[in-house]
């Protein structure tokens, strides 16, 4: 579980050690105003969606399981735990912490075919991902989806995405 | 008395509150990044308990507890990492043991106050006692007697430093039991309120108080087998480190699962209870075990001959895992052949927990070590049964 959750109220570092780095646990996004790295690791079938708003550098993270909260049985689902009400969770936290919704845009990593017994859940998380994107108005810039192979991202304060493989391959978005 | 398995998810939150809590306490005085990796609540049996410390050495403070919460909570760090704490500490390692005492004070402080937070009541806290112990020894007094008691365990993981430590609090049985009824009935309300909510939904997770130390048997009874069979198998011989059934979130699994490579098979169980299985071995233990079994030594050593050897394996141990399950429950499970997975082990798992966690928040985790002696490989056990579908079954094993 990441110590920065929706509630945001973990208090912020004012040491000038190098950049603070923010673990986004699954089912769980975080907001940084303040150049912290954000990571997730263990993106299978999962995938993380990562907005910057490049005036403000202002960035958010959020590490999806599920396509979509329709359906859920329980009362209170965990926003985060979904791509639908995620990204609408995660556009309110960046908004709050004063990026512009107009300006955001959009990078998408992950959504892997990894097992045959759950193939279908990765290719229907990225395709929720880009109609909840394309329905929020925010434009996607870069991905890296697909296949059959883990992920791990870091969001770096300028807005890149750097994507680990599991086969070691790297790249930036 | 009857208790929802949902009621220790809500038990397991409190646990995650007052283990943040302990994390930023602790961040602030070693000016570190901590963060909660895992929080789980288990039921173990003295026995299972004493098994799986066996071996390791700790450090590390104790308190009672009373007003809230009644019982004992103690706060203990690997022996060996104890030089790395000290130097992330003000003083040094010439503070040694008052350094050791005032961390844990601070963390077990921040830890209770979550608890106490959520339960509307003040948990008064003893003066806290340093200890050096061995084994289970380091676990609060009372653990190892009497059968299934409830541990939470929390790990927390500095991101900058190397600094893991273990919360492990030991509710005293006879109030933990009335909070959690407690919970039971806030849950029933909820369930009752909700929109497809009613008191037979509400009811579908209520298991009898007394069949939770049946949890404990599930697991050791199931990895048992699964260690006997390997053994037949392959001749080796075979040993069960550690096995514990745990209620997690099961956003957590995949970060308990960790970021490490990992190959191993993936199984879908169907029956009473069904869910998944997964039996990871890291990629070394992986190749090792693997080439014990082939006749020659593999081309490369996790390709297509290790994958077969690995789902050949793989088959006997589910088989062995699912019938210990079906002879304690008495239902029938079957499971799907073996998938082979080959890669980051939080990967590979989460879709298993996605698929899940549609239903359910919690799961039960079953954790076993497997050993075989002579090859150095040991793989880990994670059993996701469906919550419902358990409880129903532990329901009928208390009417017979």
């Amino acid at each position: 579980m990441s110590h920065l959750t929706p509630s945001g109220d973990r208090p912020v570092s004012d040491r000038d050690d190098p950049p603070r780095r923010v673990k986004v646990g699954v089912g769980d996004l975080a907001v940084s105003s303040d150049g912290a790295v954000l990571t997730t690791s263990g993106l299978g079938s999962c995938v993380a969606i990562a907005l910057v708003d490049p005036a403000t550098e202002i960035r958010g993270l959020l590490h999806a399981m599920l396509p979509s909260a329709d359906g859920d049985e329980r009362r209170t689902p965990r926003p985060a735990k979904y791509v639908d009400s995620g990204l609408d969770t995660l556009v309110d936290e960046l908004e709050t912490s004063g990026a512009s919704p107009g300006r955001l845009e959009a990078r998408l990593v992950g959504g892997a075919e990894m097992l045959d017994l759950t193939a279908a859940v990765g290719p229907r998380n990225v395709e929720r991902a880009r109609e909840s994107l394309a329905a929020a108005g925010i434009p996607l810039v870069a991905s890296d989806v697909g296949d059959a192979v883990g992920r791990t991202v870091r969001f770096l304060p300028g807005g890149d995405l750097a994507v680990r493989a599991a086969d070691g391959f790297e790249r930036t978005l | 008395m009857r208790v929802d398995v949902r009621a220790l998810g809500a038990c397991n939150r409190l646990a995650e509150r007052g283990a943040e809590r302990a994390a930023n306490a602790l961040g602030e005085l070693t000016g570190s990044d901590l963060a909660v990796e895992v929080t789980g609540a288990s039921v173990a049996t003295g026995e299972d308990l004493a098994e799986a410390f066996s071996g390791r050495e700790s450090i590390g403070v104790r308190v009672g507890l009373d007003g809230g919460l009644e019982g004992a909570a103690v706060l203990a760090f690997d022996a060996e990492q104890i030089d790395g704490l000290l130097s992330v500490l003000p003083g040094g390692s010439s503070m040694g043991r008052s350094a050791v005492t005032e961390v844990g004070n601070i963390a077990l402080g921040g830890f209770l106050d979550g608890w106490a937070n959520y339960l509307g009541r003040a948990i008064d806290m003893t003066p806290p006692r340093y200890f050096e112990a061995d084994g289970a020894a380091v676990l609060p007094d009372g653990a190892l007697a009497g059968d299934g008691v409830f541990l939470f365990e929390s790990r927390l993981d500095a991101t900058g430093t190397d600094l893991d430590f273990s919360i492990y609090m030991l509710p005293d049985s006879g109030p933990f039991r009335d909070l959690v009824v407690g919970k039971t009935a806030t849950a029933a309300t909820a369930g009752a309120e909700g929109a497809r909510g009613s008191a037979a939904g509400a009811n579908a997770t209520a298991v009898p108080y007394e069949s939770l130390s049946t949890f404990a048997s599930l697991a050791k009874r199931g990895s048992a087998n699964a260690a006997d069979n390997i053994g037949m198998m392959t001749g080796l011989e075979t040993t069960v480190d550690v096995s514990r059934l745990r209620f997690v979130p099961l956003a957590d699994v995949p970060s308990e699962v960790g970021t490490e490579p990992h190959a191993g098979t993936v199984f879908e169980l169907q029956g009473k209870p069904s869910g998944y299985l997964a039996i990871l071995f890291s990629e070394e233990s992986a190749a090792a075990i693997a080439e014990e079994m082939l006749p020659m030594e593999p081309n490369e050593p996790l390709g297509g001959m290790a994958e077969n050897a690995l789902c050949e394996l793989g088959n006997v141990m589910t088989s062995g895992f699912i019938d210990g399950w079906a002879n304690v429950l008495g239902t029938s499970i079957s499971h799907s052949p073996p998938e082979f997975v080959h890669d980051i082990g939080s990967a590979t798992v989460s879709p298993l927990v996605a698929s899940l966690s549609r239903r359910q928040d919690y799961g039960f985790v079953i954790d076993a070590a497997i050993r075989t002696e002579g090859v150095q490989a040991r793989c880990d056990v994670y059993a996701l049964p469906d919550e419902r579908e358990l409880a129903a079954a532990l329901e009928r094993l208390s009417e017979t």
